[in-house]
């Protein structure tokens, strides 16, 4: 078997019903996706697949023979971060960090899929991947900034939406 | 049968540290020649943000950038003890060791300074990695130049430590509960109003908006306060209408063992959160900060619950609120079955889920 | 301030959004084991036969039980005092479906898999108890020899209580006593980083271990202690969790973990399933809580009764602890004169169960905050004038009979009703948290307020 894995020709010596998330992880030690429960439940293994968001842990191998995969760490790099990432640090929208490769990579999928920066538009799309930590609203608040073509600061954070100091007592 | 709409409140409060205390954070720091900071401590960072709050609390409490800042907690041979992050600890108790630290490693700079400033160390303060006389702003060292000149001039390591520990609040009655000392490095408060919609025909519950408002002391970093309040807010949520490891207890059978069964509060189900912060400051927190991290969960029950009886006019007091639950309460309040028990002056809700009436070998209240 | 109050780049921002973040699972040590537990498949039974030399004769597998552990009982919070009561493997009774009795190490997944497959044990499956309800009844199943309660607070006294004032006076003096039973359910913890533990004997004789915990020093402890280690053998790797919520402060692999890398020699590494993780690991426990709160016309809470049952599950963990937590809070953010609270550990036959997120007082939040709307309805009472004229004050005193020094109460609901438009009387919507005046105190609070010299 042959990956196109982040650009890269790559052959592939694991068997053809060894998961995807398997194939990148162990064998090619690709660790941006994680295994959050490989049952195809919590997203946080999701990669591209020829530009697809496709749950890594329930992807036979065999299945995506000579297809092009998209991880994270084909995103950008820390000198170099792609808007979806520059979004997800500025909007402190990863807490643990666990979930956010395969958020991150469905977010991706949504905007080059000509996703509006709509709420509830990006609720139902990343609506199948769990976070526990965040409560959401600042992953939304990164994936509409992207989809508006915001830029950032790097030296600042976003303040968060429908947020107000009142500051000390009288 | 319709969609109804409801509204309820709630106030509660929590305790910052570990309950009765004795629970110690220790930090250590050392500049390197160029002026840079590293800083060992064991608190994990549990995506609550501690490595970046106690990168802030070193920073602000030297006079350097946070940039200058490196944070280690990877183990345990080189960082000292730290009891863990729970119980609300991480900023205040954790944070505190490292302000403590830092201050330390403040006045050993200050000293370094002052031998090559010749100006008493009293006299000087650390602004943005410089060292200034204070009100002779043209008489200043670098950092970077003090670390320097501790390293290869003076043989000194610029370094320092710092421990906080409360002391083990004895419970000095034990029928009675009385503590000798605060059991609590601080007390934090939070106020919750809910909106549900509760659809009569299905039973669904649906959590439209949530207004909260939290006394944290200081918002050392306001985004990750924010986001602790955000992701506390929907696990309240999923406290009060989703979750549930055994949804017919006391049968244990029928657990969930993934996420398609289990449910956890999805992006769909956020409702929209509207979030007031005041500062309140503590005491003896560092910059008067108060824990955060955990009552960002608690207030939304109440509030869910009682928005439902304002819905619908049934209480359900079994988390979680699930629709079936909602139906049948509907259904014994149409059978005009729902009434709680009057006696004289008391009124008895639930009476039904009492130990009263399910066991034998325990009584509570009245109704005994 | 330039560095605290300013909204700075997260320290590990850029890592987590680069997925460059290492976490345990992406440890890689060559050579690693695979390990797998096997444990009770069922919820009470006395275990005889426990034989695991088949799979110990599988070529590569290495199998611990309890006869594997230097000190078999070491309680979560014996540092404190606190007696254990839960074996790290278990060695003649089970008390909950998935507690483990085996682990195996072996060279792959599929290979431990096959070693746990191949180990064998009797139960003689005994009633479970289930609802804590019935834990007293005198036909209930016995789940400890000692009880069904946890009976080791101070003075050996088998429950928590809470006495302030003159409960039966409150309660005699009372226009309306309102009470209601509130069960908040148990709930999984549900980070999306299951534990996971790797673990290697190095060449000195020291184990590192790479852990998830929530707690360095504590899972160290917890290790050296079953092991009977000096902690300089051990060096525990982690600091960065995928997500906790005080489940991972339970030392769930890394002993055993530590055991098998002693016994095989070779690095091990258990990376629990997401059905474990559901099904094995500690929960939220659920609770029981009855309140009565005896309260006159205008709305005063003169008194309040508490029954709580905090089901421990199998074993009692960190429950005596939250259970104290949970009657320091019982009252809330109100000032309550008179109190009598009585609370109970009660172990079932349930999945231990541990500290989350609001340890304790969450469920005495949503009983107490759920009945102050009850109270509120009854008396016919706005809910925030009920509760800002309860609201505790700086001086007035908790149950355990400390001064408020710094209560935000008042202005947190203050602005909550402002945020929601909702109208207050001009009595309240001034109202602040300063120290009640000695002019207008009710007479029910003048007993109880606090000693100002103490702040």
């Amino acid at each position: 078997m042959n990956l196109t894995i982040n650009g890269v020709e790559t052959p592939i010596e694991s068997g053809p019903l060894t998961s995807l998330l398997d194939v990148l992880r162990e064998e090619l030690g690709i660790t941006s996706p994680k295994a959050g429960c490989e049952q195809g439940g919590c997203g946080a293994c999701t990669v591209l697949v020829d530009g697809e968001p496709r749950r890594s842990c329930l992807t036979p191998a065999a299945s995506v023979d000579g297809a092009a995969i998209t991880t994270v760490e084909g995103l950008g790099t820390p000198e170099n971060l792609s808007p979806v990432q520059q979004a997800f640090t500025h909007h402190y929208a990863a807490q643990c960090g666990f979930c956010t490769s395969g958020m991150m990579m469905a977010s991706q999928a949504y905007i080059d899929g000509g996703g509006t920066d709509d709420r509830e538009a990006i609720q139902h799309a990343l609506g199948g991947h769990v976070c526990r930590c965040t409560g959401y609203v600042k992953i939304i608040d990164a994936v509409a900034a992207v989809v508006r073509g915001e830029s950032f600061d790097p030296n600042v954070t976003a303040a968060g939406t429908a947020m107000t100091n009142l500051g000390g007592m009288a | 049968m319709a969609v109804k709409t409801g509204r309820g409140f709630a106030a509660i409060e929590y305790p910052t540290g570990m309950n009765q205390n004795g629970d110690p954070s220790q930090a250590w720091i050392k500049v390197k020649p160029d002026g840079r900071i590293d800083v060992f401590a064991g608190t994990s960072d549990i995506g609550n943000g501690s490595k970046t709050i106690q990168s802030q609390i070193v920073a602000e409490t030297i006079g350097v950038p946070y940039e200058w800042i490196t944070y280690d907690n990877s183990n345990t041979d080189s960082s000292p003890v730290c009891t863990g992050t729970f119980a609300s600890r991480a900023t205040f108790v954790a944070g505190k060791a490292v302000e403590k630290a830092a201050e330390n490693v403040r006045q050993k700079i200050l000293e370094i300074a002052g031998k090559e400033l010749e100006i008493d160390p009293a006299d000087l303060e650390i602004i943005d990695g410089e060292v200034i006389a204070k009100g002779a702003p043209q008489k200043k060292i670098s950092v970077p130049d003090v670390a320097a000149a501790a390293t290869w001039g003076y043989g000194e390591l610029l370094t320092g430590t710092g421990a906080q520990l409360k002391p083990y609040a004895t419970i000095v009655e034990p029928e009675t509960g009385k503590v000798d000392l605060p059991p609590h490095s601080a007390i934090s408060y939070a106020s919750c109003a809910a909106e549900v919609d509760v659809d009569e025909e299905t039973g669904v519950v649906t959590v439209k908006r949530l207004w909260q408002c939290y006394d944290v002391g200081k918002s050392i970093n306001p985004t990750l306060v924010e986001g602790q309040i955000e992701g506390g807010a929907v696990q309240g949520l999923g406290l009060g209408i989703l979750e549930n490891c055994y949804p017919y207890y006391p049968s244990v059978e029928h657990r969930g063992g993934q996420f398609g069964a289990y449910l956890v509060p999805g992006m769909e189900d956020l409702p929209q959160i509207d979030t007031l912060i005041i500062e309140n400051p503590s005491a003896d927190g560092p910059f008067g900060a108060k824990g955060i991290g955990e009552m960002a969960n608690n207030a939304q029950p109440p509030a869910i619950a009682t928005a439902v009886f304002d819905a619908v006019g049934v209480w359900v007091t079994e988390l979680p609120i699930t629709p079936e639950k909602v139906l049948r309460a509907l259904q014994k309040k149409a059978a005009g079955a729902d009434a709680p028990k009057r006696d004289g002056k008391t009124v008895i809700f639930d009476a039904e889920l009492s130990v009263n009436a399910v066991g034998t070998g325990i009584a509570f209240g009245t109704a005994a | 301030m330039k560095a605290v109050g300013a909204r700075v780049p997260r320290y590990d921002g850029v890592a987590h959004a680069t997925g460059r973040t290492e976490f345990v699972d992406d440890v890689r040590i060559p050579g690693t084991l695979w390990v797998k537990a096997f444990r009770s498949p069922v919820h009470s039974a006395t275990m005889t036969n426990l034989d695991t030399s088949r799979a110990a004769a599988m070529k590569g597998v290495h199998v611990i039980t309890w006869e594997d552990v230097p000190l078999l009982e070491y309680g979560h919070l014996s540092a404190l005092g606190i007696p254990a009561d839960e074996p790290l493997l278990a060695k003649d009774e089970v008390r909950y479906l998935g507690q483990p009795i085996a682990i195996v190490a072996a060279p792959s997944e599929e290979a431990a898999m096959a070693a746990v497959a191949a180990i064998t044990a009797d139960f003689q499956e005994r009633p479970a108890l289930f609802d804590v309800r019935k834990a007293f009844d005198a036909d209930a199943p016995v789940i400890h020899q000692e009880g069904n309660w946890y009976t080791h607070f101070e003075n050996e006294m088998d429950r928590r209580q809470i006495r302030k004032g003159n409960i039966d006076e409150a309660f005699d003096k009372a226009d309306l006593i309102v009470q209601g039973v509130y069960r908040p359910a148990a709930i999984e913890h549900a980070p999306i980083e299951t534990q996971v533990c790797q673990v290697v004997p190095e060449a000195n004789g020291r184990l590192t271990i790479y852990s998830c915990t929530q707690a360095l020093y504590f899972s160290m402890g917890v290790v050296a202690a079953h092991l009977q280690l000096p902690l300089n053998k051990l060096k525990v790797v982690g600091g960065t969790v995928g997500g906790g919520f005080g489940g991972k402060v339970d030392t769930a692999t890394e002993t055993m973990c530590a055991l098998l890398a002693q016994k095989s020699g070779k690095p091990v590494k258990w990376r629990w399933t997401r059905e474990e993780e559901f099904l094995c690991s500690s929960t939220r426990a659920p609770w029981h809580m009855e309140v009565a709160d005896a309260v006159t016309k205008d709305g005063w809470i003169l008194g309040r009764k508490m029954l709580t049952l905090h089901d421990s599950g199998a074993y009692s963990r960190f429950s005596p602890y939250g259970l104290t937590k949970h009657s320091f809070h019982h009252t809330g953010a109100y000032s309550i004169p008179n109190l009598e609270f009585n609370g109970y550990v009660v172990y079932t036959n349930r999945t231990p169960t541990t500290a989350m997120r609001g340890f304790g007082v969450t469920s005495v939040s949503f009983a107490t905050e759920t009945h102050m709307s009850r109270i509120a309805l009854e008396l016919g009472i706005d809910p925030f004038e009920l509760r800002l004229k309860n609201a505790n004050r700086i001086g007035d005193t908790s149950p355990n009979q400390i001064a408020y020094t710094d209560p935000s109460t008042v202005p947190t609901i203050l602005a909550i009703a402002d945020a929601v438009g909702h109208d207050l009387t001009s009595e309240y919507a001034g109202m602040t948290p300063a120290q009640r005046s000695g002019d207008l105190l009710p007479e029910h609070l003048v007993g109880q307020l606090g000693n100002p010299e103490a702040h």
